[in-house]
């Protein structure tokens, strides 16, 4: 447990050392006020309510969902993953006393928590901007259910990054993980589209499952169908991921 | 932790690339507080042996036990003593050199500042503590690499070609470290180098590697009553092996 809390740590301490927070900071608070200003433009221009205090974070939500999560979450993923093999860096940890079970569980797991603070961060400030410039009309019960549909959204988030990572130990080069991820994602964005009954298999229609935590009665077998395709994917990625980053030569 | 008389044990050690290089059926034993000297000409399989000593490439045969610890198997308990320093000296360029050795010192619950500073002091680089290795010379990335290589205190130093990028001051100075540890502190060192005069000053036995097999093992004192130099020992054990191979019909 100590090496792979050791190995944890060093994974954290690479992606904020790398500036990686601070740059999902910047871009997360440029989303909230582009989002905020388009809004009170809306207002003053032509009379609309807009949004009231809830619906401005499930706006955002709905919006860096399909964006610029997924964009994060492949860059920091392929930073962890391919820039480390390209650059020889993954020697640094492979030839210390921990496991490669253990190394790539903590890469995996720091990737992870990565999504979550990014998550957390764009629900407080899209909170807070409702709060200040939006009608409020909110309650601690409504609050409490759009932060645990933040939350669940790390889920999907989470197997794309296995997916990822999966793409990242079978594609050498980093900017070829990069535009092969880009052309898989608008692949199955479109596929969702033109091949709609066969929509809810894909790894991006999981993407908007937050908005099942949002309706008045949870829709159960829904939610409990898509857990367990998300997990099942998460599963096998994980796995298959594992096994060619512990098969390769370094 | 220690747990057989035998530093390190090579049990016939094999891993062929596609190109057909690489090792073939390597065996060695490697003594408690030796210096062994790995010589062989480019491309004989130095590398890959010591690659696969510290389990960056998985062999198609055979295993390599550190004190008695399977690197197969135990990977951690076996590379718990081992420090190494293999091909190049890798390090985050992104990160200072005292936060690379941070880094790596989070694996070794032993390993504090004091240390991390001693062993900066040690290889000359704690005036440069606080930069950044991307702009390093090679010798002292080099350096780093040393550090990191040592700050556990191994009773185990595995060094690729140790003294790339050195200059004639820092050769005698690495020469004189490994005297050191290896008196003071038992430390054993497995050292592959190009630098045959080198490895006849510092090395106390010298194995011959050429394509892939292991020609001869001796120690140097008996290789000195034989030959006048290491340097004409290692000429004519690669050349009594390459009239052999020629002289076999194809």
């Amino acid at each position: 447990m100590a090496a792979f809390q050791a190995a944890f740590l060093n994974e954290l301490e690479k992606l904020y050392k790398k500036r990686k927070f601070s740059v999902a900071l910047v871009i997360s608070i440029l989303v909230i006020i582009v989002g905020q200003l388009v809004i009170l433009g809306v207002r003053s221009g032509f009379g609309l309510r807009g949004v009231g205090s809830l619906e401005f974070p499930v706006l955002v939500l709905s919006i860096v969902i399909n964006t610029i999560l997924p964009l994060f979450t492949a860059l920091v993923t392929i930073d962890c993953f391919s820039g480390e093999f390209t650059r020889n860096l993954m020697r640094i940890t492979l030839t210390r006393p921990v496991s490669r079970f253990k190394i790539f569980t903590a890469k995996v797991a720091a990737i992870c928590s990565f999504i979550v603070a990014n998550l957390l961060l764009l629900f407080l400030l899209s909170a807070l901007a409702g709060f200040l410039f939006n009608a409020n009309s909110a309650t601690f019960a409504s609050w409490s259910r759009i932060l645990l549909a933040y939350l669940v959204s790390a889920l999907p988030l989470f197997v794309l990054a296995l997916l990822l990572i999966l793409l990242a130990n079978i594609i050498k080069n980093s900017t070829s993980v990069f535009f092969a991820s880009v052309i898989l994602f608008l692949a199955m964005k479109a596929a969702g589209v033109l091949l709609s009954q066969y929509a809810g298999l894909l790894m991006t229609t999981h993407l908007d499952w937050y908005k099942l935590w949002l309706a008045d009665t949870w829709p159960w077998d829904k939610i409990l169908r898509q857990f367990c395709l998300m997990l099942g994917y998460g599963i096998m990625l994980f796995t298959a991921g594992f096994y060619l980053f512990d098969k390769r030569d370094y | 932790m220690i747990n057989s008389c035998k530093a390190i044990e090579i049990i016939n050690l094999t891993k062929l690339y596609a190109n057909g290089r690489g090792i073939n059926d390597l065996s060695l034993e490697i003594n408690p507080g030796e210096i062994f000297g790995f010589l062989g000409p480019n491309g004989a399989g130095k590398t890959t042996a010591m690659k696969a000593m510290t389990g960056l490439i998985k062999p198609d045969r055979g295993d390599v036990k550190i004190f008695g610890y399977s690197i197969r198997d135990q990977y951690e308990l076996a590379m718990s003593e081992v420090g190494c320093l293999i091909e190049t000296a890798e390090s985050y360029p992104f990160l200072s050199a005292w936060d690379n050795l941070k880094l790596q010192a989070r694996y070794y619950p032993k390993v504090d500042t004091k240390r991390i500073e001693e062993v900066l002091e040690i290889t000359g680089m704690l005036k440069f503590k606080d930069e950044k290795p991307r702009r390093f010379s090679l010798g002292m990335k080099q350096r780093l690499g040393l550090a990191a290589a040592i700050l556990s205190k191994p009773k185990i130093l595995i060094l690729d070609e140790p003294l790339n990028g050195l200059d004639v001051e820092g050769m005698i100075e690495m020469r004189n470290l490994i005297k050191s540890l290896a008196e003071n502190e038992s430390t054993t060192f497995f050292i592959s180098s190009h630098l045959i005069h080198d490895v006849e000053l510092t090395c106390t036995r010298i194995g011959v590697i050429y394509d892939g097999i292991i020609l001869n093992v001796d120690s140097t004192q008996n290789i000195l009553q034989n030959y006048a130099t290491v340097e004409n020992y290692f000429v004519s054990e690669v050349e009594r092996n390459g009239r052999i191979s020629s002289s076999i019909p194809q």
